[in-house]
C-alpha cells in the first residue's frame, strides 16, 4: 500500500521541523550509524596517525632506548628523561627561542604579511592580483631543500653569497657576512615567513572575495576611505579565517624545524636558532658520532605535543570556536 | 592404443633424458655488470654458479665523496672475481655477487640509517663506517664480532698491526680497516713568502713543525701578522673545520687532556678543556678566525682553503684529493703542490709541547643480521689487497693500511701520500666508547660558545660540565 504524505508532513519537511515521534529508536540508531559512518575515516586517520603514535611516544619517553641498546628489550626508567630534560642547561634558551620564532613569524608573516598580500591583491585588477599571488606561492611550491639552498646562496659570506657580495657594507654588515653569520634569526624568520605567508594569503583572499560587494559599495557611497573599509568592514568579516590561521599556523610553526635544520642547524654559536622541534629531532636522529638518544628525543617531542594540545584548547576556548560551528540561527526562524 | 603407449613412453624418456642432461650439463651462468663510475673503468664480471650451488648477494653500504672515494665500495665489487675463484678452488658451490649503495650522506644520517635498517631487519651485509661506531654498534649487537674469523683470510695478515687497535672493544675485533688518514696542518706557501718569509723558512716548515720548534703559538702569531699586513682578510688567518668532527679531540690531547678512564667512563678534564676554549677564543679575539666559522658550511670552506683565501688551516689528507679534483680553480694537484704545504699539527708550547695528529680509520663491518658472514668477510678480504687499496688510497688521499704497500711502487710514487704519511708518527685515535658521542657533543658546545663570543672559557666549562653530568651521569668523570 503506497504511503501518502499528508499536508502536515509536507509542511514539517518544508520548514525542517521534526516529524511525528513514530519509530524514534530506529531512526536514532540509524542516525547514529550514519554519523559515525561519516566520522569513521577521519577518526581512523586520527587514531592511526596521531593517537597511537602519541601513545607510543609516551611509552618510549619512559625508557632509555638509544642506539647502544635498541636490540635489547626496553628498559623503563620512569620519569628520568623528563628530569634530564628540565635539568638541561639549554632548556630555557631553547624554550625562549621557540616562543620568539613562533610568534615573530606568525605575527609578521603568517598573519601580517598574508593579510597585507590578500588585501593588496584583492584591491588591484583581478588578473594582476592572481599573478602576484602566484609569485608569492612560489616559496611553497619549491621543495624545501632547493628553497633553502637558494637562500644560502643569497646569504652566505662574501664572496659566496650573492647579497653579501653585492652589498658588503649595507645595513652595517661587517666582513660581508650579513645574514647567515651576522643575523641568523632574520634569515630563519624570513625563509619560514615567506613560505608561511602564502597559506594565509590564499585563505584571506577567498574570504575577502566572498564579502558581498554591496557592503563595500554602500561604504564608498557613505564616503568611507580604503582604511575605513578595511578596518570596519573587511577585517570584521574575515574574523574567522584570521582566528583559524592564527591557530593553525601557531601549531604548525611550533612543530616545524626543517628549514632551520637546513639553514643553520640551530646555530651558529650556542643554540642561537635552536627550536624545540629541532632539538627533539637532533636528540633522536642527528648526532655526529651516532648513538642516537631515541627515548630522550621522544621526551622532547612529547612535551612539544602536550604544549601544542594545550595551546589548541586555549585557542579554541579563547577564540570561541564553538560559535563558529553552531548552526546558523537564521535557519531556525 | 599401442601407438598412444609408444607416444607416452617417448615423452617420458625425453623428460628423463632432459633431467639427466640438466644434472650433468654446464653450470648456470649469471652475468653481472659492474659499473664503476670512473670513465673507462667499466668492469663486466661473469659469475658461473654450479647447478647445485646458489648465488648469494652481499649488499654493501658506503659513504664516500665522489669520485675520489668511490673505491670504498667499488673495491668490493672488484673483489667479486677473486672471491668466486676462491670459492671454486675451495669446492664451495656458492657464488657471490655484490650490490653496493654508495653516496655522500651526512655522517649522522648515515649512522642512523644503518641502525634503523638493522632494527627493521633490512641491514646491508657490510657497512663502512668510522671505527668509533664500534662503541655503539658492538654494544647494541648489530655488528658481528669477527675476532675468531679473521684468521680464515690470509689477506688480513698484511694489515698494519697498529691499525687493529682501532677495531677493538673489550678485547674483541669488530671490523677490518678499510682506510687510514692523516690530519695535517696545511699552509699557503705563497702567502708566507708574501709575508716576508724566505724560501728556506718556508721549505723548512714541515721539519720545524715535526721537531716542535714551530709551535701553535707561533702559528697564531704568523696568522695575526698576515691579517695585519692585509695578506689575508680578517678572520682568515687560521681555520678549523666548520662543524663538529674528530679534529677537535686532538686540541684536547694537545693540551694534555685525558679521555678514557680504565673503568670505561670518559674523562672531562676541565683544565684542559678550558685551555682549548681559551685557544679558540684567543684566535677570534686576535682576528685570525671568524667568529662564525662553525657554520657547518663545507661548500664555502673548501673553495676558500683550496684557492688561497686562508693562510693556515687544519684539514685531512683525504681533502687534498678532493681539493685537487673538485675545488682548485686551475691546475689541480700541481697547483696545490706549488702553493700548499703541510705538516703535523704544531706543538702547543703551553700544552704537551709535542706535535700531534689524529687518525680515524674507517672499517668494513659485518652486520650481525647477515646470513653470510663468511662470504661478506671473503669479499672484504679480496678487496683488501695492495693493488686495490693503493688505487683507492692514491685517488682519495688516504694512507696505506697494508704493510706491502710500503714498497709498492704505485703507492710510493704518490708524492703526497709518501710525504703526508710521516705525520702518523704523532697520531692519536678517537675512543671506541658508546659515551663518546655525548661527550663530544658537550665538549664541542664549549668550543661553539667561546668562538661565537657568547661565553668566556671558564663559563663554557661550567655549562659543559652541567651538560655532561646531565647527559652521561656516572659515565663521565669530571676532573
Amino acid at each position: 500500500m503506497a504511503q501518502s504524505l499528508d499536508k502536515d508532513t509536507l509542511a514539517r519537511a518544508a520548514i525542517g521541523a521534526p516529524g511525528p515521534q513514530r519509530g524514534t529508536l530506529g531512526r536514532r540508531v540509524r542516525n547514529t550509524f550514519t554519523a559515525y559512518g561519516f566520522l569513521g575515516p577521519a577518526m581512523g586517520l586520527v587514531l592511526f596517525f596521531f593517537v597511537i603514535p602519541g601513545i607510543l611516544l609516551v611509552v618510549l619517553s619512559l625508557t632509555d632506548l638509544s642506539s647502544a641498546n635498541f636490540s635489547d628489550p626496553w628498559t623503563f626508567i620512569g620519569l628520568d628523561n623528563f628530569e634530564r630534560l628540565f635539568a638541561d642547561p639549554f632548556f630555557p634558551k631553547i624554550l625562549r627561542n621557540t616562543v620568539f620564532y613562533v610568534f615573530t613569524t606568525l605575527i609578521f608573516f603568517n598573519l601580517g604579511l598574508a593579510l597585507v598580500l590578500a588585501l593588496v591583491t584583492t584591491n588591484i585588477p583581478r588578473r594582476s592580483g592572481f599573478f602576484f599571488r602566484l609569485i608569492w606561492l612560489l616559496p611553497r611550491l619549491t621543495p624545501s631543500v632547493v628553497y633553502i639552498l637558494m637562500w644560502k646562496r643569497i646569504g652566505q659570506a662574501d664572496p659566496f653569497g650573492i647579497y653579501n657580495q653585492l652589498f658588503p657594507e649595507f645595513l652595517g654588515a661587517s666582513g660581508g657576512n650579513l645574514f647567515l653569520g651576522g643575523s641568523p634569526w632574520t634569515f630563519v624568520i624570513l625563509t619560514n615567513g615567506f613560505v608561511g605567508a602564502s597559506f594565509g594569503m590564499i585563505i584571506f583572499t577567498s574570504a575577502l572575495e566572498s564579502i558581498p560587494k554591496d557592503l563595500i559599495t554602500a561604504a564608498k557611497v557613505d564616503g568611507a576611505n580604503v582604511w575605513r573599509i578595511i578596518r570596519d568592514i573587511k577585517l570584521p568579516m574575515i574574523k574567522w579565517p584570521l582566528l583559524f590561521i592564527a591557530t593553525y599556523q601557531t601549531l604548525s610553526l611550533l612543530t616545524s624545524f626543517e628549514y632551520i635544520l637546513l639553514l643553520t642547524e640551530g646555530g651558529p654559536g650556542l643554540f642561537t636558532t635552536e627550536v624545540w622541534a629541532l632539538t627533539a629531532y637532533k636528540r633522536a636522529f642527528a648526532s655526529y658520532f651516532g648513538n642516537s638518544q631515541w627515548a630522550f628525543g621522544a621526551t622532547w617531542a612529547i612535551v612539544l605535543v602536550t604544549v601544542a594540545l594545550l595551546l589548541a584548547v586555549i585557542y579554541v576556548k579563547l577564540f570561541k570556536f564553538n560559535e563558529l560551528i553552531e548552526e546558523p540561527r537564521i535557519e531556525n526562524l | 592404443m599401442k601407438r598412444r603407449n609408444m607416444f607416452s613412453r617417448i615423452i617420458l624418456l625425453t623428460m628423463a633424458l632432459a633431467l639427466v642432461a640438466a644434472a650433468c650439463g654446464d653450470a648456470e651462468v649469471v652475468t653481472e655488470t659492474v659499473i664503476v663510475e670512473v670513465p673507462g673503468d667499466t668492469v663486466v664480471v661473469e659469475v658461473e654458479v654450479p647447478a647445485e650451488g646458489e648465488l648469494v648477494t652481499i649488499v654493501a653500504r658506503c659513504k664516500s665523496a665522489p669520485p675520489v672515494e668511490d673505491g670504498r665500495c667499488n673495491n668490493l665489487l672488484k673483489g667479486v672475481v677473486a672471491a668466486n675463484a676462491q670459492l671454486e678452488a675451495d669446492g664451495d658451490p656458492r657464488r657471490v655477487e655484490v650490490q653496493t649503495i654508495q653516496d655522500n650522506a651526512d655522517w649522522g644520517d648515515y649512522r642512523v640509517e644503518f641502525e634503523l635498517a638493522s632494527d627493521a631487519g633490512q641491514a646491508p651485509d657490510i657497512i663502512v663506517s668510522g671505527h668509533e661506531d664500534i662503541g655503539t654498534w658492538a654494544t647494541s649487537g648489530i655488528i658481528t664480532d669477527v675476532t675468531d674469523l679473521l684468521g680464515n683470510y690470509p689477506e688480513f695478515d698484511d694489515i698494519i698491526p697498529s691499525l687493529w687497535a682501532s677495531t677493538e672493544l673489550n678485547g674483541q675485533r669488530w671490523g677490518v680497516p678499510q682506510d687510514a688518514e692523516a690530519r695535517p696542518l696545511y699552509y699557503r706557501m705563497d702567502l708566507l713568502l708574501e709575508l716576508g718569509w724566505t724560501q728556506d723558512e718556508v721549505d723548512s716548515l714541515p721539519a720545524r713543525l715535526a721537531s716542535g720548534e714551530y709551535t701553535w703559538e707561533d702559528m697564531f702569531d704568523t696568522a695575526e701578522e698576515a691579517v695585519a699586513a692585509g695578506i689575508v682578510d680578517a678572520g682568515n688567518g687560521w681555520w678549523h673545520r666548520p662543524s663538529n668532527g674528530p679534529d677537535f679531540l686532538y686540541y684536547y690531547f694537545a693540551v694534555g687532556g685525558e679521555l678514557l678512564d680504565p673503568s670505561g667512563a670518559l674523562i672531562y678534564d676541565t683544565a684542559a678543556a678550558q685551555q682549548v676554549y681559551e685557544l679558540v677564543g684567543d684566535a677570534v679575539a686576535r682576528d685570525i678566525l671568524v667568529s662564525t666559522r662553525l657554520d657547518g658550511d663545507w661548500s664555502s670552506w673548501n673553495p676558500a682553503v683550496a684557492n688561497g683565501d686562508v693562510l693556515f688551516w687544519f684539514g685531512g689528507s683525504w681533502q687534498w684529493a678532493d681539493w685537487a679534483v673538485n675545488y682548485v680553480l686551475e691546475g689541480g694537484e700541481e697547483t696545490l703542490f706549488a702553493t700548499t704545504g703541510f705538516g703535523p699539527i704544531p706543538a702547543l708550547a703551553a700544552g704537551t709541547n709535542t706535535p700531534i695528529s689524529l687518525t680515524h680509520p674507517l672499517l668494513y663491518m659485518v652486520s650481525s643480521a647477515t646470513e653470510h658472514t663468511d662470504l661478506a668477510l671473503l669479499v672484504i678480504a679480496k678487496a683488501t689487497t695492495k693493488e686495490l687499496n693503493t688505487e683507492y688510497a692514491v685517488a682519495s688521499g688516504h694512507l696505506a693500511i697494508l704493510t706491502t704497500q710500503a714498497d709498492y711502487e704505485p703507492y710510493t710514487s704518490a708524492v703526497f701520500l709518501s710525504q703526508v704519511g710521516s705525520i702518523l708518527e704523532f697520531t692519536t685515535f678517537l675512543p671506541n666508547s658508546p659515551f663518546y658521542s655525548a661527550w663530544s657533543e658537550g665538549y664541542y658546545l664549549g668550543i661553539t660558545a667561546v668562538e661565537s663570543g657568547e661565553l668566556d672559557a671558564a663559563a663554557a666549562v661550567d655549562v659543559v660540565v652541567a651538560q655532561l653530568e646531565n647527559e652521561l651521569g656516572e659515565n663521565v668523570i669530571i676532573k
